[in-house]
């Protein structure tokens, strides 16, 4: 019984060092999903051309173009006209809800001023609403 | 007792259908279009779990105070529910993440950190069979059920602490819910009726537990031997004496 007591206690201590870790640990730079624009221009030297990482941020409305064989565009950090943004050469069939204004993650690596991406993710955000109806455009 | 009630199942089955009437009724999403109504099925599954878990982690702690072993049935119980909940949930994001992020499966931090609770849970019930002495079981479980739960909150939280692909809570977070009104009451409406369907699972559950140990109890009883059977009659003639002298 007393050593069991001392396994359960360790145990938790042990669960209690993760969560601490995982949440005030500066494990955020290994454990980062995708980069933004911005940290992703930063970064550039780290990031020889070639080497694969994510780039997550806002289609720039007016920047799609289609190519013979997929889609131009840029991405940017956030909504608000006039921050840096990444000129992004797409090679494939871009997702079933792409379109500007919207966010993605894509995958591929740097090649020259441009990220050359193959996949693509979409990411959607927490808002709903239905349909604009014809008049209240907001 | 029937193992399902009456009252219960009724009541599910109606919530259920006024459910399946809400989200058909509900306007389609402006973005997503239909695809979005798979959020009055996928959400109320990954609340269910949520549930679920967090009724193990009550029982758990209900029985290492009094130790009844009610408690320790409602526990383990729960916790069945909530790994079946948990993988209807990830299988339901999967179609839901096909046609919108354009994958059925990324290692997106929300993704990650339900699959892990998903095998945490599993080890749980492990745990469980692995353990044949019904006290010894009961104590390990109940630590178990009460450390697990540490996860419910990190799936929850994992949108908000690190950069995700799956989007932010758009209803259990600070602030009002970021959804059309006709959506949300289809969406809540969606919830009460998978609770209640966990709460018929899980009575169902419980009392079957009960009867698997009534049924284990008795053939613990006719099998056990007569009385005085490892006392052996004295055999004589095997060591070459006479019995009738």
């Amino acid at each position: 019984m007393k050593r069991y007591r001392l396994l359960a206690v360790s145990g938790l201590g042990l669960a209690a060092v993760l969560v601490g870790l995982l949440v005030f640990g500066n494990l955020n730079q290994n454990l980062v999903y995708y980069m933004t624009p911005r940290e992703a221009l930063a970064q550039r030297s780290d990031y020889p051309d070639g080497r694969r990482f994510q780039l997550g941020g806002l289609v720039e409305k007016g920047s799609v173009q289609k190519t013979s064989d997929g889609l131009t565009f840029a991405v940017a950090t956030t909504a608000q006209p006039g921050g840096r943004t990444v000129a992004v050469r797409f090679d494939g069939a871009p997702a079933q809800l792409f379109q500007a204004g919207i966010g993605v993650v894509l995958e591929g690596s740097w090649k020259g001023n441009a990220f050359v991406s193959d996949t693509m993710k979409v990411k959607h955000d927490e808002n709903y609403r239905p349909p604009a109806q014809a008049g209240d455009r907001s | 007792m029937t193992l399902f009630g009456r009252r219960l199942p009724i009541a599910t089955a109606l919530v259920t259908a006024i459910a399946i009437a809400a989200a058909t009724l509900a306007p389609p999403d402006q973005l997503q279009g239909e695809l979005q109504r798979l959020m009055y099925v996928h959400v109320p599954t990954a609340w269910v779990a949520y549930l679920s878990f967090a009724v193990t982690l009550a029982a758990s702690v209900a029985w290492l105070w009094r130790r009844t072993p009610r408690f320790d049935r409602i526990a383990a119980s729960s916790a069945e529910a909530g790994v079946f909940f948990t993988g209807l949930a990830i299988a339901l994001g999967s179609v839901w993440g096909k046609p919108t992020w354009g994958v059925w499966w990324t290692w997106d931090p929300r993704v990650v950190t339900t699959a892990v609770m998903f095998f945490v849970y599993v080890g749980y019930l492990a745990l469980r069979q692995a353990t044949p002495d019904p006290l010894a079981r009961a104590r390990r479980s109940a630590v178990f059920g009460v450390v697990a739960f540490v996860q419910v909150p990190i799936v929850h939280m994992s949108v908000v602490w690190w950069r995700a692909l799956h989007q932010p809570p758009t209803v259990l977070k600070p602030g009002a819910p970021t959804i059309d009104g006709r959506m949300l009451t289809a969406l809540l409406i969606s919830v009460l009726a998978f609770s209640l369907f966990y709460l018929v699972v899980l009575r169902a559950r419980v009392r079957l537990a009960v009867r698997t140990e009534e049924v284990e109890a008795a053939l613990a009883e006719r099998d056990q031997e007569p009385a005085g059977n490892a006392v052996l009659a004295p055999q004589w003639e095997k060591k070459g004496l006479r019995a009738d002298v």
